[in-house]
Order: C-alpha cells, then sequence, then structure tokens
C-alpha cells in the first residue's frame, strides 16, 4: 500500500458514517466497499497474530482485531436502529419505504431482507391487539378531535371510512374521522389543514 | 334562549354521564367483573383502570428494566374499549337517537380514541425496551416472567433476527474464531445490552413504604407523598410492589 495507514483506521472510517449519520439525522448510503475492506483487514490481522512466535506486536493485532469487530458491529446496529424508526415513523407501512427509490438505494440486501422480516414480526404482535388498536399509529400527538380536515396531496384512490367509502383525488377537502385516515397522512397522501 | 341554556345543561350533564361512567367503568358492566385482587399490585383504592394504566405506563416510560406487563388492568380497559365501541356503533347507525346523544357519543369516541393513545404508547414503549435488550431477555427467563406471551415472541424473533443479520453482513467475513456475538474481553463492554439499573428515576411515595437501603449503606423510609431521586436499583421492589411510581 501506498501511503502509510494504520491498522483500526477504516473502522474509525466507518464509526465516523455513523456519526454523521446522528449528527445529520439522516440515512446514508450502505457502505459495502468499506466493510469489504476492513474484513480482509481482519483476515490478514488473523494470520499475523496466527503466527507461532510470541511477539509484543501480537498485542497490538489482537486489540485491532477486536477494535475491528465491535466497529463493524456497531455500524450495522446503528443503521438497524435507523431502520427500525424509519419503519415505525410512516406507521409500519413498509411497501411505502421500500417502494422509495431513494431509500431502497441506500440499504443492503440484507437490510431489505432484515425490514420484512422484522415487519413480519411486528404485524404478528400487532394481531393480538387488531380488535380493539392499532398499535402501528402515532403516538407523538395525544388526538385533540375526533375529526380533522384534510387536502388531498396525492390521489390514492378509494379508502374505507365509518362514513362509506370516500374517492380521494388530489386537490379536494374532506372533514374525516382522524382514525380512519391517520396512516395517510403519515405517508404523506394526505396532508392535514389547521 | 330558553333552548340554548337546555342545550349546555344537557351539554354538562352528557359530559357528566361519561366520565362518570369511564371513571365507575369496571362496576356498571356487571357481566365483566374486576379482578378481585391483584397478586403483584396493591392497586389503590378508587383507582379507575384508566388510572392504572397511566401509573403503569409513566413506570414503564421511566423505568430504565421492562416491567411486568399489566396485564389484567389492560385486558380489561381493552374490553371496555371494545364495548364502548359497539354501543357507539350501534347508537349512530340508529336512526331515532337524537342529537344529544349523537353529542355523547362524539364524547365517547374522543375519550376512546385517547385511551388507545395511552395504551398504543405504553406497549410501544415496552416493544422499544424489549428490542433493546433482546438477547438479554433471551438468556434471562425471570426477565420473561414480566413479558406477555406476544411479547416474548416478538423478543425471540427479534434477537434471532438481529444476530442473523450480523452473521451475513459482518461475522462470515470473520475468520472462524471471531464469529461470537457475546464476548467478554476485559475492559471493553460487553455486547450483550443490558439495562442500567443505576439510571437515576424520581419516585413518588404512593404509601408508607418499608425502609430501602441506599447504595452508601443509609436506609431511606419514605412516607406517603415523599418524593425522591434514587438510582433504579434502589426503589427496584418498591416499583414492582406499586408501592411507589415514578414520575
Amino acid at each position: 500500500m501506498a501511503e502509510a495507514r494504520q491498522y483500526g483506521d477504516l473502522a474509525t472510517q466507518l464509526v465516523l458514517e455513523s456519526r454523521r449519520s446522528i449528527a445529520n439525522d439522516l440515512l446514508l448510503k450502505y457502505n459495502g466497499e468499506l466493510v469489504r475492506s476492513i474484513l480482509r483487514e481482519q483476515r490478514e490481522l488473523d494470520k499475523l497474530a496466527d503466527s507461532p512466535d510470541v511477539t509484543p506486536a501480537m498485542l497490538i493485532y489482537q486489540t485491532a482485531i477486536l477494535r475491528n469487530k465491535r466497529c463493524l458491529l456497531a455500524y450495522h446496529k446503528h443503521r438497524l436502529d435507523r431502520l427500525r424508526d424509519m419503519y415505525w415513523a410512516v406507521g409500519g407501512a413498509l411497501p411505502h419505504l421500500l417502494s422509495n427509490p431513494d431509500i431502497r438505494s441506500k440499504l443492503s440486501p440484507h437490510e431489505v431482507d432484515f425490514l420484512r422480516e422484522y415487519s413480519a414480526s411486528v404485524m404478528d404482535y400487532r394481531a393480538g391487539f387488531s380488535n380493539e388498536l392499532d398499535i402501528t399509529a402515532s403516538i407523538t400527538q395525544p388526538p385533540k378531535d375526533l375529526h380533522v380536515l384534510v387536502r388531498v396531496a396525492r390521489d390514492c384512490g378509494v379508502i374505507q371510512t365509518e362514513l362509506g367509502s370516500i374517492d380521494f383525488q388530489k386537490g379536494q377537502r374532506f372533514m374525516v374521522r382522524r382514525a380512519d385516515i391517520e396512516h395517510l397522512i403519515v405517508q404523506g397522501y394526505l396532508e392535514q389543514v389547521y | 334562549m330558553d333552548d340554548d341554556d337546555d342545550f349546555f345543561t344537557n351539554l354538562d350533564s352528557g359530559n357528566d354521564h361519561f366520565q362518570n361512567r369511564l371513571r365507575n367503568a369496571p362496576h356498571d358492566d356487571d357481566d365483566v367483573p374486576m379482578p378481585a385482587a391483584l397478586p403483584l399490585f396493591e392497586e389503590g383504592e378508587g383507582e379507575t383502570p384508566l388510572q392504572q394504566l397511566i401509573r403503569h405506563w409513566m413506570n414503564e416510560r421511566h423505568a430504565p428494566d421492562v416491567l411486568p406487563f399489566a396485564e389484567d388492568v389492560l385486558s380489561g380497559l381493552l374490553d371496555h374499549i371494545r364495548r364502548q365501541s359497539e354501543t357507539v356503533q350501534l347508537l349512530r347507525s340508529d336512526p331515532s337517537s337524537s342529537e344529544e346523544e349523537h353529542f355523547r357519543t362524539m364524547l365517547a369516541q374522543t375519550e376512546v380514541e385517547r385511551v388507545k393513545f395511552v395504551v398504543r404508547s405504553y406497549l410501544r414503549t415496552r416493544l422499544f425496551k424489549i428490542e433493546k435488550f433482546a438477547r438479554y431477555i433471551m438468556t434471562n427467563p425471570e426477565v420473561q416472567q414480566r413479558l406477555s406471551e406476544n411479547e416474548v415472541d416478538h423478543a425471540r424473533r427479534f434477537a434471532k433476527l438481529t444476530d442473523q443479520h450480523f452473521y451475513v453482513s459482518v461475522l462470515q467475513g470473520l475468520p472462524d474464531n471471531q464469529q461470537t456475538l457475546d464476548d467478554k474481553t476485559p475492559f471493553l463492554p460487553p455486547m450483550i445490552a443490558e439495562p442500567d439499573k443505576s439510571h437515576a428515576v424520581f419516585v413518588h411515595a404512593r404509601q408508607r413504604c418499608p425502609p430501602v437501603r441506599l447504595l452508601d449503606g443509609s436506609t431511606l423510609t419514605m412516607q406517603k407523598g415523599h418524593v425522591s431521586l434514587t438510582p433504579y436499583s434502589v426503589v427496584e421492589q418498591l416499583v414492582m410492589r406499586g408501592e411507589v411510581e415514578l414520575v
């Protein structure tokens, strides 16, 4: 390698990405390349640490191995946490999340799998309460009114409400029961008018 | 003018009526007796199920650890929500119901929505902690006792799911001897997240409490109404027994 590089530098870069993601409150693109180079470094280190003669350098290798591993796991864990936050923020509407090309391009294939299975697990859990309430609905603002005035921001077809079905078409306004359409507000189909 | 006065009196009484119904919820439904005495919690006299739930909800939101699931309170309330919604549906579809009844059903519906909000928030708070400590919970049967069946299932699936994700994304690329997920390396934090019981909490004594031992060895006896700031581990037992609430 041309430039001087220490073991562990790559892992530091990876953790810095997580920090940037926290600071900007953004999901960054999955950095598969960096992850792979760290995995390569790990294997290199493992060979070095495995040599039969015991030298003081072993301690350095061992420390680097442990640190790299933790950094890798921390990076992935942080991403999973973010993905879960995003999942709950749209009220558990996974197709809505995955059909967004911008988000989709930032995920690794494994993360898409994770989201699918996570969603399945949450839906199983939710089914236990389906008679009474929908646990994926918003929990940030306690409801003040039963009905809300909404403006349709995007066509979303015919939706069943307590007063029959309504065909929501762009530009129209409706006074509807909050519980019926809350998920549509969360997903950006409707906008609340104050 | 008379009409107007009437309207507001009715409104008032309607409002009152509903609140009273909510307050006396378990008593006016003869077919569903409230569980007489809960073994673990001594629920306060005259506390409605909703107030109980709100207390459990507050405790849950402030405690660093997952608390026992308030199953009886919750299932009672959920039943009540369902019956209330059915009644509302019935009244709405009945063309002979009066204007005043319509108004009342609207209040009832609003209240139902608000109760649902608390229930939702309570369950989601638990879910958040369960996911955070999923691997700890799965290795610890004592903690699993505090969860509902549904929650244990979710914790199990979630722990498996994250392990799997770590394996396919990271661990399978590492040499064999590095593939464990429970390293206990000296000087490094453990890999399984555990609740931090030294987390500081505000407690409010609901009754006179037996003395608790503080970390420095001295003891503290809280009278009713006493508010104190202590590490969670000190008051953990009192919270579980319902003698104090977290605020």
